[in-house]
């Protein structure tokens, strides 16, 4: 397999019977997967073998999936291009030479590849979007409490769910008709998604939709980009949907305040791969803290000490106010824009990326363009809410995705309208 | 501050402390593991508590409805809603190198404990008191055995997630025998409310800051009320490491003589932390100011806010110490030490009551204060050994409030062996023969036997040794034959000597 899409291929059988009984599933490798490795792409869980099955996972088996390999991804998420696993980048089978996206690259590549029928995947910022985006597929970021994070290795948990990828809308939704619902082992979960029937919600319908397009999220795109977008607009508008321009002013800040958050989630989080109860353990000699930090040395990347360094500083004394205090103040006013904006239009569109693939290697060097590549998807984090990405052409032979984002919850609707693109 | 006022001035300490107290429940506060103690480490784990990647905590309601109890006990403010943070540090028996604490929104706030010291009562106020978990414990192994001075270390993580309340006093604490006094209270507050076993293996853990401060810097004069600028300009140690109330209180002695010496001889107290070494009776320098951390707090995202206002309401708790020795004095006409010593434990309160509902309740408290504690004291054991054969005791004070046997026999021969043995009251009597009915009986029965054969008297008292067994006979037929005749042979021997 010349794509690098999967870290650990090994099959796990699930039920013999079940709504996903056959279905092939490539499962991101930042969830645990019990008896088999779950790397998160890092070096530093090169050889953890996790004891339990991350809850999605048990619910995958119930509903007798096979998970057929642990996908490639962002070192612990953190990239835009899947360039950050320490085992190496994937190759976009949609467009070969480029980046998949990221952070779970891996997954989204499976099913572009057709390696496997659907896949799980994680978003933070953008990380099921932006792959989706980039390979031409359907992802989906659930409503922040949808879906079980029990067993997904945190990288900035107050951000992240675990979501499908599919090559249509009505297969993303039956994967997460599996995966979505309350969990007892997840404080934070709700039980919204308890009788979910998504699937049921992929009719194509979007007779008097009414569609918000922030115009935010469209200055600085690409040209091509935009095109493709309004090319997809005007498809939906033929079936009877609607639009108009709405405005979000809070989101130039939404970047800032992204990275702020999840920088400083994942300085803690990442706090415990210390070598002492698993994971990478460096020979070093010295004190426990000496050792620590040697251990950390070795098994984290450059991307991920990057980030850890800015949270741990940005929750700082003296500095928490200034940052992380600010960040989440923006937070909570990019919520408020949503809601606003989402009083005004069923949904709000936009290009999930305001980019088409970058080529391998390109962005490497520089981290702020990748930030920078975020703008459209991480403010949907920021405001806990339901978005997917849907194939809406290409520019340039390239893959363009469309960003349809819902209120909290609203995954029905978001499924009926992407439907009828996908 | 001059030096010269130091010298002439009378120094006044100032104390305060912070308690962890870990909360008695059946599972861990995030997971659903056992808080039992176990000799295998790392048993009583799984991904939660191990902080394995992924996992998640969920909060264990019986550990809040502990602190609810406590804050209900401290009379302290328990907000609407509270909340978790994580504290950042690194260390090897934090699995997750963060602890989940609570930071600006703790349970309980704004409390106080009223404490008996030397005869007065004084008001300890509890700034705050907030929930935790425990980290797991660390085992030093070969070299010297020290923190610092060990070949390696263990971790065992059986600890790890067992609930703990942090109890934050204001520094009103003036000498260390008054620490003492408040955890020996708190101590026993707690057990009352049944969410602490002060028998448990580091159950009760202390840090105590001290400071020493100029009287002449009083502005008030009264040491019990000292202003936050003379607190601020005296630097104080923070002495960890005191696991109980006894411990506190040599810690602290120990290190209020350091502080002062130094004053005294003109020398800066550093601010700094301490570690009390128990098995020296010193406490040695662990960190200094410079070094003070950062702890990096932001909130707990795994664990949404906490709504408790309607618990506070719901949870009831039992009558504490202090207002139940007050009711023992009214209600059973005791003094106030016998109050004192029948409300120490909920179980010693508790059981005095079943036998004063009883039997007279000065009786009951002679029996449950004096004879049963005291023979307890004496063999280091604690009422809780009793469990299950407290009704043994109480038979036994039945026996004595229905003079079957003799104050004297139940407290010297039935209780002492109902301790040392492990028998029962009735059979030690039994066996003992202590029965004060069947000995008067018999008593009984040679007096009549003397009364009715005056002929064979005047037979025995003429020398005719055999007439005794005549009288010994009669005897034996009037107690239907259960007296031992040895013995009645001695009884009418000793009568008819009279």
């Amino acid at each position: 397999m010349s794509e690098n899409i999967y870290i650990t291929e090994e099959r796990i059988d699930g039920a013999d019977d079940g709504p996903l009984a056959g279905t092939t599933v490539a499962v991101k490798d930042n969830i645990s997967t019990e008896g088999v490795r779950t790397t998160c792409g890092s070096r530093m869980l090169e050889e953890y073998v996790p004891p339990y099955d991350a809850t999605v996972v048990k619910r995958l088996k119930d509903a007798g999936a096979i998970v057929v390999g642990k996908a490639n991804m962002d070192e612990f998420g953190m990239g835009t291009t899947n360039e950050t696993s320490y085992f190496g980048s994937v190759d976009n089978p949609a467009a070969p030479g480029h980046v998949p996206g990221g952070s779970s690259g891996g997954s989204a590549a499976a099913v572009a590849a057709g390696e496997a029928d659907v896949a799980l995947g994680t978003d933070t910022g953008g990380s099921i979007r932006c792959p989706a985006a980039f390979c031409g597929v359907v992802g989906i970021k659930p409503t922040y409490g949808l879906v079980s994070r029990y067993g997904l290795v945190a990288y900035g948990n107050s951000l992240e769910q675990i979501g499908p990828f599919a090559n249509n809308v009505e297969d993303a939704a039956a994967l997460l008709d599996v995966i979505a619902g309350s969990d007892e082992r997840d404080a934070t979960t709700r039980a919204e998604g308890d009788d979910a029937t998504y699937a049921a919600a992929a009719t194509g319908d979007v007779d008097g939709l009414t569609i918000g397009v922030p115009t935010e999220l469209l200055e600085g795109a690409d040209e091509g980009v935009v095109d493709t977008f309004w090319d997809a607009i005007a498809d939906l508008e033929d079936r009877g949907a609607e639009y108009h321009e709405v405005s979000l002013p809070s989101v130039e800040h939404a970047v800032e305040a992204y990275y702020v958050i999840a920088m400083s989630e994942a300085s803690s989080n990442l706090a415990r791969f210390d070598g002492v109860r698993y994971g990478h353990s460096a020979d070093a000699e010295g004190n426990w803290n000496e050792t620590f930090a040697q251990t950390r040395k070795e098994g984290f990347g450059d991307e991920v000490k990057r980030r850890i360094l800015l949270g741990t500083y940005a929750l700082s004394a003296g500095y928490h106010d200034k940052y992380y205090k600010k960040a989440q103040d923006a937070r909570a006013w990019v919520k408020q824009d949503f809601d606003e904006a989402l009083s005004e239009a069923d949904v709000l569109a936009s290009p999930t990326m305001p980019v088409p693939p970058f080529e391998l290697g390109e962005s490497l060097d520089d981290p702020l363009q990748m930030y920078l590549a975020d703008a459209n998807t991480v403010p949907v984090n920021l405001a806990d809410l339901p978005a997917i990405s849907v194939p809406a052409g290409e520019t340039d032979g390239l893959p363009v995705g469309l960003q349809l984002v819902g209120p909290a919850f609203g995954e029905e609707r978001l499924i009926r309208a992407a439907s009828a693109l996908a | 501050m001059t030096a010269q006022t130091v010298q002439q001035g009378d120094l006044v300490t100032v104390i305060g402390l912070e308690v962890h107290v870990q909360l008695e429940t059946d599972t861990k506060i995030f997971c659903g593991c056992s808080t039992e103690q176990t000799d295998e480490p790392n048993e009583n784990v799984c991904p939660v508590c191990l902080g394995l990647p992924g996992a998640l905590p969920v909060l264990n309601e019986a550990a809040v409805e502990a602190a609810v109890k406590i804050g209900k006990a401290i009379d302290a403010d328990i907000p609407e809603e509270t909340r978790f943070h994580r504290k950042n540090y690194y260390y090897p028996d934090l699995p997750k190198n963060f602890q989940i604490t609570q930071y600006d929104e703790p349970i309980c706030a704004d409390g106080d404990l009223e404490v008996a010291v030397e005869g007065d009562r004084r008001t300890v106020t509890i700034e705050r008191a907030h929930l935790e978990e425990d980290p797991g414990s660390l085992q030093h192994v070969g070299g010297g055995g020290g923190i610092d001075s060990a070949d390696y270390t263990r971790v065992d993580y059986n600890r790890a997630g067992t609930p703990l309340m942090e109890i934050v006093t204001a520094p009103d604490f003036r000498s260390p025998s008054e620490v003492r006094a408040f955890l020996a209270e708190l101590e026993e507050v707690l057990e009352y409310l049944g969410v602490f076993d002060a028998e448990r293996d580091g159950s009760l853990r202390i840090d105590a800051n001290l400071s020493i401060i100029p009287e002449a810097e009083i502005e008030s004069g009264d040491v019990t009320d000292i202003g936050a600028d003379a607190l601020a300009a005296a630097n104080r140690t923070e002495v960890k490491n005191i696991s109980s109330h006894k411990g506190a209180e040599k810690a602290l002695a120990y290190e209020e003589t350091r502080q002062k010496n130094a004053i005294q001889r003109g020398r800066a107290v550093e601010q700094e932390t301490r570690h009390w070494d128990e098995s020296r009776g010193i406490t040695v320098s662990m960190r200094s100011k410079e070094e003070e951390k950062d702890y990096r707090y932001f909130e707990e995202a795994d664990l949404p806010p906490l709504r408790v206002s309607g618990w506070k309401e719901e949870i009831a708790i039992p009558e504490l110490p202090s207002a139940r020795r007050e009711r023992f004095q009214a209600e059973y006409g005791l003094n106030e030490e016998a109050a004192s010593k029948l409300t120490s434990t909920k179980q010693v309160a508790d059981f005095y009551e079943d036998v004063a509902g009883e039997f007279d309740p000065d009786l009951a408290a002679t029996w449950v204060a004096d004879n049963l504690l005291g023979e307890l004291n004496y063999r280091d054991m604690d009422i809780v050994e009793l469990e299950g054969r407290l009704e043994e005791v109480t038979r036994l004070v039945e026996l004595v409030a229905e003079d079957e046997i003799t104050a004297k026999n139940a407290h010297e021969t039935v209780l002492r062996g109902m301790l040392d043995d492990g028998e029962a009251p009735d059979e030690i009597v039994e066996e003992e023969g202590l029965g004060k009915t069947d000995e008067d009986e018999v008593q009984q029965a040679v007096v009549e036997a003397i009364d009715e054969n005056p002929d064979a008297v005047d037979d025995y008292e003429s020398g005719d040794d055999g007439a005794i067994n005549f009288l010994v006979g009669q005897v034996m037929q009037k107690t239907g034959g259960s007296a031992d005749p040895g013995d009645v042979n001695q009884l009418l021997r000793a009568e008819l000597e009279q």
